[in-house]
């Protein structure tokens, strides 16, 4: 069971709280009929699929429910960052170097 | 309806359901909590987690746009009103839930004990005078810490039968001495 | 006094007797005795049959990580367990034991004729022996198999015991009550943290409690133990013993399981057995110690061949002298200590034989002092005996050749192969270890948890070091914690250093095919196993070990793992780091599915949810079926009504004058706003904007991808308020959907959004008769269907209670759905059910609802629809705003996919002869084309209709709306059924019943 720093709550807390919510920063396009087929295809189906850092989505379901913003390391599973949602997406190497 | 009582010597805690009050649940968006506030005549702490109070009503930080209100049920007609009164100016959600959810009380030697047996969280790291919302073994309550050995949980009403039974197991077993 | 018990020797009360039986023998052992311990004192060795071929064996180690003494232990009535090792099972009184794996008896056994035919049970023996003739598998091969292998026998009656569990958030987690493992919880807790230390066994100190003899800081060790203990209690440090730290998770998670009762002769009421502790430390000290290896050679599995260290912990752990006359075989000095103890105690020790040339002096002198000789440089090439050693063979090695050998007799056999650091748990967080040269051991290396590894974990030896490690250790930790520790110190007197080498199979003299060197005792893996499966092939430790099964066992190779590839090594021409080590996985040790479990057995297994009326429905005899997280009433059987009759007649009432169904569960959510119909309009097919207050509207949810999502009748009460209703298992995860829309993608919208599923009790009243029940019970409504026409809502007042008071129908009737605050369910059902009387109204349960709404054609989203089903696929294109610019999911709709032909459609299925089809069922075109038959869909959902005097289904088919009135054919076990495709809408289609 991970340990999972909520943003909002400013406050780490266990896992159990929390529920996983996809790859993050994959904006709903803001005119869908104007995407072409492929387009569209991309936006519903492909993912990053990373090994390493991975930036996600989470929801702290059991606390304050608000959905934010994590990077996490696929391989070490542990979490680099968390951060609000709608707040941009953090330059990876400074973190790994923290790491 | 009656407040039910388990009180035996022997217990480990005691476990009360208390009777039904005003539950509310408020939304509103950051930059207009305070003329919300001023509006309904209550304090809205900024901190996820923080309290305040005024008189029988009570405010537990829940998010960062979401309050939970507890009134004495004969003062949920005038925060309805007051809050339909503000909506034009200030856009909001005052929803009642007053029958979602029912509070039980633990208070005793080992009420802390008994809650971290299933809660995952850390709960003595809770201060008194604080809440959260968190999980109780599989259902999401509302948490208060009234003092270091008492404590008020919300549960939803359905949740409750389960909630109590788990209770009932640790009781038995905090009763062992194990 | 038991004839192997040494009289004022070992930490077991002479003054308390416990009686227990053994294979229906009764026994007597001393309070403090592990069943194993106890059984030593009486002289018994042979406690069980191996798994493979049955060889007799006996206790090998003196701890969790024995693989042979393993029994079957009764607490009383449905208190089983098979498998219990006796080297943990501590003794309480009428405790009954039995040995496993034998027939007739643990004595005579018929299934150590595999032993004979060894041959045949060589590495890969599941591979290859069984492969041919394939009509052998199911008459010969797997019979034999299932009769000849596995342990113990299950137990079969349900579990009396309870389980607890309970979260504790540390400082520091110290793993390991030993000498080193003490120190740092002492360091750690004087700098001011919380810490907590653990230990497996019943008592702490580790192998202290086995050393008496040495001196620390001038007093004897138990001594100095018995004050360390009491410091740490006055530091503030929690003490647990018997509890096993399983497994290490990531954020150091450690998971414990402590023994509550099984030691306990009258456990107290209520307690639980087992507790299962899930622990969050900032940091965590592993302090395991190590583990001693056996050596590898022939007859090193007989009953009496025992590890050294062991047969100096019952010595003087137990007072218990494990036979008359040892021999002792060793490549380490650690076993010098054990000869020394036996001989001090009074025993006979015939020979220590070193595999080793040189031995360090002041040991020899030890040694010749005793009297004990002393052969370096020496091998054992087999023993003798059957059910207990008789002797030993041992012969000089010179050179590498092995000399003649000479018989030696004994009754037991102590060796010692060295000691392999206990790192099971570092290893399950991926801790890298890296193999130590000099030590022929793996040590640990990179770190990737908040730990520390302090003592014998890190290959220290003697109480010194291990000491000055812990506290170390525990200064690293509080440091750690920004705290500051304080050293201390402890003067050892008659310290017990020792180095060894480690080795491969013993050299011999035997042929190498006859050898029968035991490397894993519990699986049977033999030396000869893995250099045969080197030699076919198997290059990587993972291959060895599935290969041979080493290491597979319950013990899961803590003896095995290093002997296993040190030969493996060895056979490949390798060095043992360029093999590798194979990953050692929790649990620690085996752990029973209670403490898992926790609570969540019996009543409380998992989470159920009961709506208000769910009490008068029990009353009332209700059948119950669990609907996601709820319980729900199913049907109401009358007078020995069975399912089918009671179904028919709830039916049958509802059509005909009146029906009522608790709706509590389904979900409900506020969504209130300035913004609300602009998020209804984003979220949901229709379109919002029109419906005004006071009205209702069929919603439909799609995912982003075009698929049906959920479903239900959401009704405006104000401009900026609407009541939607989800389906019962969708409510979570329908609000999780649009929060998450509201929060990430619009958060520019004033909406929001409130569960209020569990704020609602609803009652439904549905049939011809419906609203002349409801008139006399409302207030502030003209319920008439002029002013509240079919899909209306309004506030009002029901019974005295204040409801919102829908119009709509789920069963094509003239229907209701009243909602109350939840406390007052329970009275508006008992109100209406009154009120209903006159009308002979019948409550309905859910299977009653699904045919109410088939016979309708209403779909139940995740039955009708299974995540691949669009609104055009479930007929509902009616439902989408096909003005709306955007809506969730509504670009979806226009993805080459799904706007080709031949998608999966729903319909109505007739069948021909009048037989209901099974739900699931596969649906072909063709009924004689070859198999496998290509399928064209499948049935959905299937009813009896009373309505209809015959079943009805649903499915889905390849194409299906343009197949109405085609025969398709379901093939079944018992022949093909013909059915005719028809509309789903099958009662009253024009819908005249809901405008009444
Ligand atoms: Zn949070």
């Amino acid at each position: 069971m991970l340990l999972i720093n909520c943003p909002y709550c400013e406050a780490t807390l266990p896992e159990l709280e929390f529920a996983y919510a996809g790859e993050a920063h994959i904006d709903r396009p803001a005119d869908p009929s104007a995407l072409s087929d492929e387009e569209w295809r991309d936006f519903l189906f492909i993912r990053t699929n990373a090994r390493g850092p991975h930036f996600e989505r989470w929801r702290h379901i059991h606390g304050c429910g608000r959905f934010f913003n994590a990077v996490r390391d696929t391989v070490s599973d542990r979490f680099l960052m968390t951060y609000k949602a709608g707040e941009a997406r953090p330059v990876l190497n400074a973190l790994e170097a923290a790491e | 309806m009656t407040t039910q009582r388990h009180d035996f010597n022997a217990q480990p805690f005691l476990l009360e359901e208390l009777p039904p009050v005003g539950r509310f649940s408020l939304r509103v968006r950051p930059g207009q909590r305070e003329a919300l506030a001023a509006a309904l005549g209550l304090e809205l702490p900024t901190a996820i987690g923080q309290r305040s109070s005024a008189g029988q009503t009570e405010v537990l930080c829940l998010g960062p746009d979401e309050w939970a209100i507890l009134t004495a049920e004969a003062e949920r007609d005038a925060l309805v009103a007051a809050g339909a009164a503000a909506y034009a100016q200030i856009p909001h959600s005052l929803v009642e839930v007053s029958d979602r959810e029912i509070t039980l009380r633990l208070s005793g030697a080992q009420a802390l004990t008994a809650l971290t047996a299933v809660c995952p969280r850390d709960i003595d790291a809770i201060p008194v005078g604080r809440g959260a919302r968190t999980l109780f073994d599989s259902a999401t309550v509302l948490l208060w810490r009234d003092g270091p050995q008492d404590f008020r949980m919300d549960v939803w009403r359905s949740f409750l039968p389960h909630v109590r039974a788990i209770l009932d197991k640790i009781t038995v077993e905090l009763k062992s001495g194990l | 006094m038991s004839r192997y018990r040494i009289p004022g020797m070992g930490r077991v009360d002479p003054a308390a007797p416990v009686s227990f039986t053994f294979d229906g023998r009764r026994y007597t052992g001393l309070r403090g005795d592990t069943v194993a311990s106890a059984l030593l004192a009486n002289g018994v060795h042979l406690m069980g049959r191996s798994f493979k071929y049955h060889r007799p064996r006996g206790p090998v180690s003196a701890g969790s990580e024995e693989p042979n003494a393993l029994i079957g232990t009764s607490r009383g009535p449905g208190r089983f367990e098979p498998n219990t090792r006796a080297t943990v099972q501590e003794l309480r009184q009428g405790l009954v034991t039995e040995s496993q794996n034998k027939f007739p008896s643990l004595k005579f056994d018929i299934g150590a004729v595999n032993d004979r035919a060894y041959m045949l049970f060589s590495a890969g023996f599941y591979y290859k022996t069984f492969m041919w003739p394939r009509s052998f598998w199911d008459k010969v091969y797997e019979p034999f198999i299932r009769a000849a292998a596995g342990l113990g026998k299950s137990p079969t009656e349900v579990d009396p015991d309870e389980y607890a569990s309970r979260y504790l958030h540390t400082d520091v987690l110290v793993i390991g009550g030993g000498a080193s493992g003490i120190a740092a919880a002492l360091v750690a807790a004087r700098s001011g943290a919380r810490v907590v230390l653990v230990d497996e066994n019943a008592e702490m100190g580790g192998s202290l409690l086995s050393d008496p003899s040495v001196r620390i800081d001038g007093r004897g060790s138990w001594a100095w133990l018995a004050e360390q203990l009491s410091q740490l209690r006055a530091a503030g440090v929690r003490l647990m013993t018997r509890t096993t730290a399983i497994g290490y998770y990531h954020q150091n998670f450690v998971g414990l399981c402590e023994r509550l009762t099984d030691h306990l002769d009258q456990p107290p009421h209520g307690a639980p057995r087992e507790r299962m502790w899930r622990v969050r430390a900032e940091q965590v000290v592993l302090a395991q110690g190590a583990l001693e290896k056996p050596l590898v050679f022939d007859g090193n599995d007989r009953p009496g061949v025992m590890l050294a260290g062991s047969a100096q912990t019952y010595l003087n752990r137990y007072g218990v002298k494990v036979g008359d006359c040892a021999a002792v075989v060793t490549s380490h000095d650690s076993a010098y200590y054990t000869a020394f103890d036996l001989v001090d105690a009074g025993g006979r020790v015939a020979v220590i034989a070193d595999t080793r040339d040189q031995v360090r002096p002041d040991l020899v002198e030890a040694a010749r002092r005793r009297g004990i000789q002393l052969l370096t440089g020496h091998t054992v090439t087999t023993t003798y005996g059957r059910l207990r050693i008789k002797g030993v063979r041992v012969n000089p090695v010179k050179g590498g050749q092995v000399g003649a050998g000479r018989k030696i007799a004994c009754d037991t056999l102590l060796m010692s192969g060295g000691w392999t650091p206990s790192l099971h748990l570092f290893s399950h967080t991926k801790g890298s270890l890296t193999w130590d040269a000099d030590s022929r051991t793996f040590l640990p290396n990179h770190k990737t948890e908040a730990c520390q590894i302090a003592g014998a974990g890190r290959g220290l030896w003697g109480y010194g070091p291990v000491i000055e490690d812990g506290v170390k250790a525990g200064l690293a930790a509080a440091e750690a914690l920004g705290r500051t520790g304080t050293a201390f110190g402890a003067g050892v007197e008659g310290d017990r250093p020792g180095t060894g080498v480690s080795q491969k199979e013993l050299p011999t003299d035997l042929s190498a095919g006859k050898a029968k060197a035991f490397v894993d005792y519990q699986n049977d893996v033999t030396a000869k196993d893995i250099r045969l499966a080197v030699r076919e092939g198997m290059r990587s430790i993972e291959h060895v070990k599935r290969y041979t099964t080493n290491g597979m066992a319950t013990d899961q190779g803590k003896m095995s793992n290093i002997n296993g590839l040190m030969i493996a090594a060895d056979a490949l021409g390798k060095q043992p780091p360029q093999v590798g080590l194979t990953t050692f996985r929790p649990p620690y040790t085996p752990t029973s599915f209670g403490a898992f479990a926790g609570y969540h057995k019996g009543a409380t297994f998992e989470l159920t949810r009961k709506t208000p009326i769910d009490p008068w429905a029990e009353a009332q005899g209700a059948v119950f079926e669990p609907v996601s997280l709820w319980r729900r009433a199913w049907y109401f059987p009358k007078g020995g009504e069975d399912m089918h009759a009671a179904v028919a007649r709830e039916c049958r009432a509802t059509r005909a004058s009146v029906g009522m169904f608790d709706a509590s569960t389904l979900g409900k959510i506020e969504v209130a706003g300035p913004d609300a119909v602009e998020f209804m309009n984003r979220m949901y097919t229709n379109p919002w904007t029109k419906l005004a207050p006071g009205r209702c509207r069929y919603g439909l949810l799609l995912g982003e991808d075009g698929f049906i999502r959920d479903d239900g009748v959401i009704g405006r009460l104000s401009q900026d308020l609407f009541h939607v209703t989800t389906t019962t298992g969708g409510a979570a995860r329908v609000l999780n959907m649009m929060e998450d829309y509201l929060q990430t993608e619009w958060p520019d919208l004033n909406v929001w959004l409130t569960s209020t599923t569990e704020q609602w009790s609803t009652v439904a009243v549905n049939g011809p008769n419906a609203r002349k029940v409801l008139e006399p019970l409302v207030e502030g409504l003209d319920m008439s269907d002029a002013n509240f026409p079919h899909m209306s809502v309004a506030e009002c007042t029901v019974a005295g209670l204040p409801a919102r008071l829908f119009r709509i129908s789920f069963t094509g009737e003239l229907g209701f759905e009243i909602n109350v605050p939840a406390r007052h369910g329970l009275a508006l059902w008992k109100a209406i059910h009154e009120a209903g009387r006159a009308y002979d109204i019948c409550p309905y349960g859910t299977e009653s609802m699904h045919v109410l709404r088939a016979e309708k054609g209403y779909i139940i989203v995740g039955q009708d629809t299974d995540g691949t089903v669009t609104p055009q696929d479930a007929g509902l294109d009616w439902a989408i705003g096909k003005a709306k610019k955007d809506f969730v999911g509504k670009r979806s709709l226009q993805r080459p996919d799904i706007v080709a032909p031949n998608r999966k459609q729903l319909v109505g299925l007739l069948t021909e002869d009048g037989t209901r089809l099974e739900e699931g069922a596969q649906i072909v075109l063709d009924p004689n084309q070859k198999t496998p038959m290509t399928m064209a869909g499948h049935v959905t959902s299937s009813y009896d209709s009373v309505a209809l005097g015959r079943p009805i289904a649903m499915a889905v088919i390849t194409g299906g709306h343009n197949r109405m009135g085609e025969t398709v054919h379901i093939p079944m076990p018992n022949g093909t059924i013909r059915a005719k495709v028809t509309s789903t809408n099958f009662y009253d289609p024009e819908g005249e019943r809901l405008k009444a």
